[in-house]
């Protein structure tokens, strides 16, 4: 069974779009990437799994639950950080963690302390006056405290410094080994790339593809790097290719197909450098911007 | 429990700020009194002025001599003040967690939408009941040095329980708007604006009688303190109109807050 399994779900707000027929499944134990940039519809997505919204049509189910109908009963079971926390201004972290965990049935005493001792966060101190990244770990520790079957993190590291950047992914994989499952929603590739197994790629509130982090890195597209002198691009212009670009004396470009066709042709030139590689996440990503 | 107690907390700084004014307006106007208390000369005064005024001031029922009289003239601004902080008590409690986009979290938690209405509608109520019994016991002290008599507490109480009345009113509508406006900074100003202007409706319908019918419409003819004191009770007909009114607006909002997006 899916942790979470979404079925053409739509949310227009009004006549704005938000997502439209999306359509995924995130399976127990995984670490699913989101990837999209600003505006594509990864916190709508987020929302509507969260009961925050509710969609315009199309259903969604967590834990085998619909989100719409059983959200309290789901949200037991869920963590979520969101790209910018907002807490009660006038409240110590201390006690706003210990409201958070009162909604819990187990004691979370215990992990609080420890998740607050690994992220460093004071806790006597008044939520105003926390800085922004201060304000992120406290959303990192009420997220986790009640140990989640499922955790949903939006934009998450926005804030942190790169050292506690490192100690929440470290974190993450922790929760992820003990089988914890992850929607891990970003436009930072990078991250996604370190951290996930699958992505969904979502443009303009559609999904665009679905798949494997190695997969999409390798069986399609090589990343292709000549130099060469009286180099002429033109007889690169196989079918497959694309992105070509010329450089003072050398040519790059991606290529899709049978790389032995790119081989053949550089058997006739004389080159002084050749690579051939795996594209990262980025430039793939780009291209299914383009 | 929990959100119901924090609640508590976040409104005991407003319910004090509220509170604060009530006590001074009451310790205010007990001591102007002290000018009309058995004083004839004051009634030959105020003989003098024009009926419309005494109307729109709603002096006319009461002898402003008497400690009763002047509370009954006092009424209107309890029930103003009670509307008033009911109102933004129950709109903003639902809202501000918009406002403040502190939503991400608070309707993330395992809780449904209904079980957060029921517990901060109730910490607004608890506050309504608060305010209430602060007015009462404030004014129980201020007019000790006129020693009233037993039908001065009566009258007392009744008004008391009047201005509960109004407070509800206010509260469900409050609330309702809290729920369900989707500007939600306009909920606060949009339960004043439907404040005064009941209000208004309330002076209008007494002053002429064309507009009589206005009373049906106004919860501030419902608990008149000149009709309170001439009927020594509540009219049956008003009490059901008020139960009907927070009755509905309850509802709905309990309706649309579950069915509508939250703002983020």
């Amino acid at each position: 069974m899916s942790i979470i399994d979404v079925s053409n779900l739509t949310k227009y707000y009004g006549k704005a779009r938000g997502i439209v027929d999306v359509s995924f499944g995130v399976e127990e134990g995984e670490i699913f990437g989101f990837i999209g940039p600003n505006g594509a519809g990864k916190s709508t997505t987020i929302r509507l799994l969260l009961s925050l919204i509710h969609p315009t049509s199309g259903t969604a189910r967590i834990f085998g639950k619909d989100v719409t109908t059983d959200g309290p009963e789901i949200r037991r079971d869920i963590g979520y950080l969101p790209s910018e926390v907002y807490y009660y201004e006038g409240m110590k972290v201390i006690d706003l963690l210990k409201y958070s965990a009162s909604f819990y049935d187990h004691d979370c005493t215990r992990r609080m302390h420890a998740l607050s001792e690994a992220m460093e966060l004071e806790m006597n101190r008044r939520i105003s006056d926390l800085s922004y990244g201060n304000k992120k770990k406290v959303g990192i520790v009420q997220g986790l405290l009640h140990s989640p079957k499922l955790l949903f993190l939006d934009e998450p590291t926005a804030g942190l410094d790169p050292l506690m950047q490192r100690r929440f992914f470290d974190l993450i994989r922790e929760e992820n080994a003990r089988g914890v499952t992850v929607f891990f929603s970003s436009h930072i590739l990078g991250e996604v790339q370190r951290l996930c197994d699958r992505v969904g790629i979502i443009r303009e509130g559609r999904i665009v593809e679905i798949s494997d982090i190695r997969t999409l890195q390798q069986s399609n597209y090589k990343k292709v790097n000549v130099s060469a002198e009286g180099l002429d691009p033109t007889a690169f212009d196989l079918p497959g290719v694309t992105n070509l670009q010329t450089e003072d004396g050398s040519v790059r470009f991606f290529f899709k197909g049978d790389i032995n066709a790119v081989l053949q042709k550089l058997g006739g030139t004389r080159v002084t450098d050749v690579t051939i590689e795996e594209p990262t996440l980025e430039e793939i990503f780009m291209h299914y911007y383009e | 429990m929990n959100i119901f107690l924090r609640e508590l907390k976040a409104n005991r700084k407003s319910l004090v700020i509220w509170s604060v004014i009530l006590i001074l307006l009451i310790l205010i106007a007990v001591s102007k009194f002290s000018a009309f208390a058995d004083n004839p000369e004051m009634l030959a005064i105020l003989d003098s002025m024009p009926d419309v005024v005494m109307d729109a001031m709603s002096m006319r029922a009461f002898n402003l001599t008497t400690v009763t009289g002047f509370y009954g003239l006092m009424f209107i601004y309890f029930g103003l003040m009670g509307a008033m902080a009911a109102a933004m008590w129950g709109s903003e409690i639902i809202s501000k967690e918009e406002r403040d986009k502190t939503v991400e979290f608070s309707l993330v938690l395992p809780v449904s939408r209904s079980r957060v209405i029921t517990a901060k509608a109730s910490a607004a109520l608890a506050n309504c009941i608060a305010f209430v019994l602060i007015t009462w016991g404030v004014s129980l002290v201020a007019v000790r040095p006129y020693s009233p008599d037993r039908a001065f507490y009566e009258f007392l109480a009744l008004e008391m329980a009047a201005m509960f009345l109004i407070e509800l009113i206010f509260l469900a509508i409050g609330l309702l708007l809290g729920c369900a406006m989707k500007r939600y900074k306009r909920s606060a100003s949009t339960a004043v604006a439907i404040i005064l202007m009941t209000y208004f409706m309330s002076i209008f319908s007494v002053m002429d009688e064309r507009l009589d019918f206005l009373k049906y419409a106004t919860p501030f003819r419902y608990y008149d303190a000149g009709e309170l004191l001439r009927r020594g009770g509540m009219d049956g007909v008003y009490l059901l109109l008020s139960l009907v009114i927070v009755v509905v607006c309850v509802a709905a909002a309990y309706v649309t807050y579950n069915r509508r997006d939250l703002y983020i």
